[in-house]
């Protein structure tokens, strides 16, 4: 039942030997397919075996489901964004989405207004600590573990360092900070990320807690989270046992210090705009937005955004067309309409052509508003952004069509 | 098919064999092709195989003609290699950019996220542009704004400045390179008063540069069509050339004079012996290279003698073959083009949208996009790519490689053109083209962000940077040019009172073949427009959204205004983009002797508002 801590492994040999940590997501899901919870599941795999070209697949066969297994950290692909533009929100279509916290917050935002489906869908959330950008995490393996970015088979970001393991089983492993320091290692935004256990989904899965032993720790956050695991656990499809006392305090243990971590990277990150007078602030967040080139990159990424007819387009005589840098009310407009809202996702600022550090921006804001409203975005479906985005003129606007 | 003048849908089949019938009344001198920087190497090796081994002539060219044969012209005997010569990602590594005539946040947005990555590290940003660009606004910490077509000026002065300060790298002079002395001396009787009046850029200006440039441990120039298109192209590229010598600038990552070519393959196709004088490789026309080019092909009486240039083969042939092209846009004096293709016995555009070129086409065949057809293209920086096919190609349309080997068959030549893949070309090119013998789409498949060429073997792991040893002339050594400055072709009288300039606006790209027919970038920018100075446009009259008429001695367009101090006084500037307001109606033909450059970014025109 909701709450519920337990450890959990496959009971299929071959799922065991592909997955990480035992196995019982690829199991969950190839069962939620089999006993017709669902009718698809959307995960991420690497194509062709590529583990830096990580892509979003939706899956139909159960027996397909292993294809997916196994964790790809430098793979962020949009998952959230992809439900809504390609799978039409799950309307009519029943889905277990594998999801990072971060996917699961964006997609929670945008069942709020009404673009996704959420009845529709079982969210089985992964633990996160962070993803790698790809290609800087392949000069990265090359010039900092000396090996070759092919060779290897799986990551790994735990107690401050980042470990990999090559094809022949060899393991390697690295300061995270000082990579960090080199401009290596995670995305900012995960840097910043203070969730590392989706709680808002209705599993989350991961592998603190779980210690030495080929298992997954999963809380299981709804009933639709319990009824799967149960379920599951009654066909045969996995092992259940109950989180002892002992993995449980390892796991929030684990849990504290990635949150540190990252309150500590926040705390870098946004006390240099602090401590900067409003003017000063202006004039630095200007002074970046005076590189933008107006590539719709940032809009086009961002899983929050979904007008679809947007206030930035030259037709809707806001901004004017044809210039760069685009004029002030550009940078503003896609941040009034988003900041209430970010979930710290990092697409905007993978997007930017011009390297801006928009994520920095928007997600600043938007911890600065939660303050200001005692709002978390994308952990409860029922509580709706504070600051209204959509407005009754803009409603009325003629030729606009929003659903909301 | 052109059928009683109208084009009218038929088959490949029929189509094909027209175009062999008519292609076997040709000969050497009537034949003409015209090719691509967006094909793939696939595509441009087998249409120079076609031009020489099917049709027997070297008449074939394609658009770098238009944007970098000065940088062949200039590079050559200065470092010995008209390419770019560091691996793009190194820009981060400058500490010093000069960006000679290249507006780079509106050509190349992704090269200028380099500089901005540079420019966090400290690095400063020299921008040389007659006009106040958004890259000389907001990347440039230095504006070198000159009159236009003055370029020699300021980088004799920026050199004689370096000398007189001392500031020169004398072991670098000293070990690599040659030419000093008469370098020197020639430098030494110019007047920097004089070249500051020219130029018209303060002579502090000019200095700022020049030691921002000597003392940087790093320097990069980046260069483009704001350099070249002139008479002078050749020249221009040969004293930037020298600046990074005197400076010590090359053969470390990060540095050199480094052309932005602006295509996916404007560097490929180039390679691929897509050139009048060069058979693939850069092997210049000669008895040797068309004797080795027999054997490796298996064919008899392989041309030897240069083609016709670009703007000049359209003149001359009877037959043109045009892909992937868009001269009636691109090319200078509209007029004339549209009069010299007219005058075509037969022409065929093979493209992937109908362009202007087409509209007087005898035969138009749909050409694959990139996302439609395998093959690898060679990046700005020598960087071999592969492409993989995502989609199939809509309705009838083919890659180009494929049409060619159809028209060879047809025209006797199937042994020859016996490829059933792009990756059999490859295999081929690899044989002929020893800076691609080491590089398999295998290895491709694997690379990350490909293999810059040269790469002679399979074991080489590829050339990010050149000349790190040495040049590539023959004595290895940079050779430092003296070149005076000679005035543009044509300036501005009491008749024709201002200079008109050509460029990009980055809503829009080339010809507009593409980015028109997309109604997202058409909605930025939906019609042509004339740049013209506050000052100019209080004087006669003119306002923003004004509709003027332009007129050069070559031909008149109309366009709107745009007041806008981006424009210095006296400059018009006019985007190319636009069929309807065609900036290359008006634009001069006179041509760069030493690489038939026409000069597209200076002419002398005459401006009124429409009544």
């Amino acid at each position: 039942m909701k709450g519920d801590m337990c450890l959990a492994w496959s009971s299929d040999e071959a799922i065991r030997e592909q997955a990480e940590c035992g196995g019982a997501v690829t199991s969950l899901l190839k069962f939620a397919l089999e006993s017709k919870r669902v009718d698809a599941v959307l995960a991420v795999k690497a194509r062709d075996g590529n583990r830096y070209d990580g892509v979003p697949v939706l899956i139909t066969d159960p027996q397909e489901v292993v294809g997916a297994a196994g964790a790809l950290h430098s793979a962020s692909p949009n998952i959230a964004r992809c439900l809504k533009e390609y799978l039409g929100g799950a309307s009519d279509l029943r889905v277990a989405v594998t999801c990072r916290p971060c996917d699961a917050k964006a997609i929670i935002e945008l069942a709020k207004r009404e673009q996704i489906t959420l009845e529709n869908l079982l969210l089985v959330g992964l633990n996160c600590t962070g993803t790698l950008p790809p290609v800087a995490a392949q000069k990265m393996f090359e010039e900092e573990f000396g090996v070759n970015p092919a060779d290897v088979v799986g990551e790994d970001i735990e107690d401050g360092k980042l470990a990999i393991r090559l094809k022949d089983g060899t393991e390697k492993e690295r300061d995270l900070a000082e990579l960090e320091e080199k401009g290596y290692g995670r995305r900012d935004n995960c840097r910043r990320c203070d969730t590392s256990i989706p709680t808002m989904a209705d599993l989350a899965c991961g592998k603190w807690g779980a210690v030495d032993r080929k298992a997954t720790f999963i809380e299981v956050c709804s009933e639709k989270g319990s009824d799967l695991v149960d379920g599951a656990g009654e066909a045969g499809c996995i092992h259940v046992e109950q989180a002892s006392d002992e993995a449980v305090e390892t796991r929030r243990k684990e849990y504290e210090a990635a949150t540190e971590l990252a309150r500590t990277w926040q705390e870098r990150d946004f006390a240099p705009f602090k401590a900067m007078s409003l003017e000063e602030r202006f004039d630095y967040w200007f002074g970046q937005f005076s590189q933008c080139i107006k590539c719709f990159g940032c809009r086009d990424a961002c899983p929050i955004c979904f007008c679809k007819d947007c206030w930035l387009e030259p037709d809707r005589g806001f901004v004017l067309g044809g210039e760069i840098p685009p004029e002030a009310m550009w940078p503003m407009v896609r941040a009034v309409h988003v900041m209430d809202s970010c979930v710290n996702c990092g697409q905007c600022q993978d997007a930017c052509s011009m390297n801006l550090p928009l994520s920095r921006f928007i997600f600043m804001l938007s911890k600065e508003i939660g303050d200001v409203f005692k709002y978390e975005p994308g952990m409860d479906v029922s509580v709706l952004p504070p600051c209204k985005i959509v407005t009754d003129a803009e409603l009325s606007v003629e030729g606009v069509e929003v659903v909301f | 098919m052109r059928k009683n003048g109208v084009l009218e849908e038929t088959s490949w089949e029929e189509a094909l064999d027209l175009i062999a019938s008519k292609f076997k009344e040709a000969t050497p001198q009537t034949f003409g092709l015209l090719a691509s920087g967006k094909n793939t190497n696939e595509d441009a090796y087998v249409l120079q195989k076609f031009t020489r081994a099917v049709m027997g002539t070297n008449n074939v060219e394609y658009c770098g003609r238009l944007c970098h044969s000065p940088s062949a012209a200039g590079l050559g005997p200065t470092v010995g290699s008209g390419v770019m010569e560091i691996s793009e990602i190194d820009i981060e590594r400058a500490d010093c950019i000069f960006l000679a005539g290249v507006n780079l946040k509106e050509t190349f947005p992704l090269m200028t996220m380099r500089v901005l990555r540079a420019k966090e590290k400290g690095a400063r940003v020299i921008v040389m542009d007659p006009r106040n660009t958004a890259s000389a606004r907001y990347l440039g910490d230095i504006h070198l704004q000159l009159k236009p077509g003055t370029d020699a000026a300021v980088l004799n002065a920026m050199m004689s400045i370096i000398l007189n300060e001392g500031l020169e790298n004398k072991e670098f002079i000293a070990s690599r390179t040659a030419g000093i002395e008469e370098l020197r001396q020639y430098l030494s009787s110019l007047d920097l008063k004089e070249l500051e009046e020219i130029s018209g850029v303060p002579l502090e200006t000019i200095r700022d540069a020049a030691m921002a440039y000597a003392t940087a441990e790093t320097g990069c120039v980046l260069y483009d069509q704001g350099l070249n298109q002139h008479t002078t192209g050749a020249d221009n590229v040969k004293l930037l050339a020298s600046l990074a010598l005197l400076a010590g600038h090359y053969g470390r990552p990060g540095t050199g004079v480094n052309p932005t070519r602006g295509q996916i393959n404007g560097e490929g196709t180039g390679d691929m012996g897509c050139l009048n004088v060069f058979y693939p490789g850069f092997k210049r026309t000669s008895e040797d290279v068309a004797k080795s080019f027999e054997e490796a092909w298996g064919v008899k009486n392989l041309p030897v003698k240069p083609g016709f240039p670009y703007t000049v083969m359209m003149q001359k042939v009877k037959f043109l073959y045009v892909v992937g092209t868009n001269p009636m846009m691109a090319a200078p004096d509209v007029n004339s083009v549209r009069q010299s293709l007219e005058d075509l016995d037969f022409l065929v555009v093979q493209d992937i949208f109908p362009t202007e070129t087409a509209q007087l086409a005898d035969v138009v065949l749909p050409a694959a996009t990139w996302v439609e057809r395998e093959g690898t293209h060679a990046w700005v920086d020598r960087r071999v790519q592969k492409i993989d096919q995502v989609i199939d190609p809509p309705g009838e349309a083919k890659p180009d490689w494929w049409v060619v080997c159809q028209l060879a068959e047809r025209m006797g030549y199937k042994d020859k053109f016996d490829f059933s893949s792009s990756r059999d070309i490859f295999e081929e090119i690899r044989r002929c083209v020893p800076t691609y013998a080491g590089i398999t789409y295998d290895r491709l498949s694997q690379a990350i962000g490909g293999i810059h060429w040269p790469c002679p073997t399979e074991d080489h792991p590829g050339t990010p940077t050149m000349f790190v040893q040495k040049f590539n002339t023959p004595d290895g050594l940079g050779h430092l040019q003296v070149v005076d400055y000679k005035p543009p072709a044509e300036l501005p009288d009491e008749e024709y009172p201002y200079v008109l300039t050509t460029g990009r606006s980055i809503f829009h790209y080339h010809t507009g073949t593409m980015t028109r027919r997309t109604p997202k970038l058409n909605d930025e920018v939906n019609q042509g427009f004339v740049q013209i100075n506050p000052a100019d446009a209080a004087r006669t009259g003119v306002r923003s959204g004004d509709t003027v008429i332009l007129e050069t001695r070559r031909g008149r367009i109309e366009a709107q205004a745009r007041v806008s101090a981006d424009a210095p006084p006296g400059l018009l500037f006019v985007p190319f983009h636009f069929a309807e307001s065609c900036a290359n109606v008006l634009t001069n033909p006179a041509l760069d002797p030493a690489c038939k450059m026409p000069e597209y970014k200076v002419c002398a025109v005459r401006m009124e508002v429409k009544q």
